[in-house]
């Protein structure tokens, strides 16, 4: 590791051991278990990484495999957090839940399988396979995120700081890394494609250069974006949590089903004279 | 840089830029009320259509005559254009009403146990519908092109809509706990 990688992890350690500090002195666990457990497994990869980098070198192809486990573990707790996420925030309203959990779900599903089709098969071995899955990956969360989110502008349904500031996170860190890794991605699967075959070992060499400026480059925006995203998580829960809001009293269903139907009627008949005022 | 990734990297940037329009705060007439006594009944019923009576006068054939008769014809000029923007507030005042019972429908939604994926994706679409048509009427409005008659037959039709939605909510009132009952009817 050079001075600017040691930075670079020193700055996220600390980050991150800053979160876990806040999310457990808070106890969010109680509140929101997922997003709880995704701190600590961050917290853990991150450790549990830098004892692969300690004991088998920064270079080795050990650290190379533990990295890669790190981030799918890491990419996995995010997504179930997200999802707990938008469970959280729509299951009070029976209703939309069991119309949105659907949307959200197909989403997740087409995305999921997106990525594993997009993934498979790619030269390269584990280093493509892993960008591919997580720069998809980074895609739905963004996509479902968003989708949370206009579902709840559209029903003017209030969102709470706290998960506000979660879900911007979120976003902040998934936007930042579909960009850093589509671009390392699409250099890895561009011109720098022969680092990933032996045949091609005489001109390594002379790549080296090319990919380790690449990678550090991935690096270095990378921490930018979780460091970004543990400042603003931090930040959301520098004060106590407050009261959980109550849970809304629900409608009897036959005014729904009374309105719902006389509602669409009228707006259908509306569009229908605004259509025949353009037509004459 | 391939396609699929500029594309990637365009959509994910607009995904940047949308950010703080999703997560704008909303209006507090807006959000959801945590019990049906809460619902502002009043702040979703239409209001502009009832004043269709005074727009109709000040927009009436019979002034317009008037005017093309005494008035010099810079004055009729700018009396017209005066009263194509009455008659666009005016649209936009139908806009507005239209809107409110639109999000009355939400709300309705929003405290339902069970809703209807057909029913919700229909209102969505005539609601994108609407705006779009909106726009186009407005245009049209702008250059002159609508008659009166035609925006007198909207608001009818605002006006019919508004009751309908009078005898729903007296409906709801009839239906549901007491608490919603007094507050429909105070």
């Amino acid at each position: 590791m050079n001075h600017l990688e040691l930075l670079h992890y020193s700055l996220t350690v600390g980050f991150i051991i800053l979160l876990c500090a806040f999310v457990y002195f808070r106890r969010l666990q109680w509140h929101l278990p997922f997003f709880t457990a995704y701190s600590t497994v961050l917290l853990a990869c991150t450790v549990g990484v830098s004892i692969f980098y300690h004991f088998f070198g920064f270079r080795s192809e050990a650290a190379f495999n533990a990295y890669w486990v790190a981030v799918g573990l890491v990419i996995v707790a995010r997504s179930i957090a997200i999802m707990e996420l938008c469970r959280y925030e729509l299951r009070a309203y029976h209703g939309i839940w069991s119309l949105t959990w659907r949307i959200l779900a197909l989403l997740a599903v087409l995305f999921l399988g997106h990525a594993a089709f997009d993934a498979w098969g790619q030269a390269g071995g584990i280093a493509i396979y892993g960008l591919t899955i997580q720069r998809d990956l980074a895609i739905s969360c963004i996509v479902i995120l968003l989708a949370m989110l206009l579902i709840r502008n559209y029903y003017g349904l209030t969102l709470e700081p706290l998960h506000m500031w979660i879900a911007t996170g979120m976003l902040i860190v998934s936007i930042i890394d579909t960009i850093n890794t589509a671009i390392l991605r699409d250099t890895f699967t561009g011109h720098l494609v022969f680092w990933f075959f032996r045949r091609y070992g005489a001109s390594w060499s002379s790549l080296r250069p090319q990919v380790e400026g690449a990678t550090e480059l991935w690096n270095r925006i990378h921490t930018l974006g979780e460091i970004a995203s543990i400042s603003i998580w931090c930040f959301a829960l520098r004060k106590p949590l407050p009261a959980p809001s109550k849970e809304p009293v629900l409608l009897p269903a036959e005014i729904y089903n009374e309105l719902s139907p006389a509602v669409n009627l009228r707006l259908r008949a509306f569009n229908n004279r605004l259509s025949g005022m353009l037509k004459s | 840089m391939s396609g699929l990734t500029i594309t990637i990297i365009i959509l994910a940037l607009a995904a940047l830029g949308v950010l703080p329009w999703v997560l704008r705060p909303l209006r507090r007439a807006s959000r959801s009320p945590e019990t049906p006594a809460q619902l502002p009944i009043e702040s979703f019923l239409p209001r502009h259509y009832g004043y269709f009576p005074q727009v109709r006068q000040a927009l009436s054939g019979v002034d317009r005559e008037y005017l093309d008769r005494v008035a010099p014809r810079e004055v009729a000029q700018a009396a017209y254009r005066e009263r194509r923007g009455v008659a666009r507030q005016f649209l936009a005042g139908l806009h507005e009403d239209f809107s409110n019972l639109e999000r009355l429908a939400r709300t309705v939604a929003a405290l339902s146990p069970v809703i209807s994926s057909e029913q919700e994706t229909e209102r969505l679409l005539l609601g994108l519908q609407f705006r779009l048509l909106y726009v186009w009427v407005w245009l049209r409005l702008s250059t002159g092109r609508v008659p009166l008659n035609q925006i007198e037959q909207l608001t009818g039709l605002v006006g019919r809509l508004a009751t309908r939605m009078d005898q729903a909510m007296a409906a709801i009132g009839a239906l549901s706990v007491p608490e919603l009952n007094s507050n429909l009817h105070a």
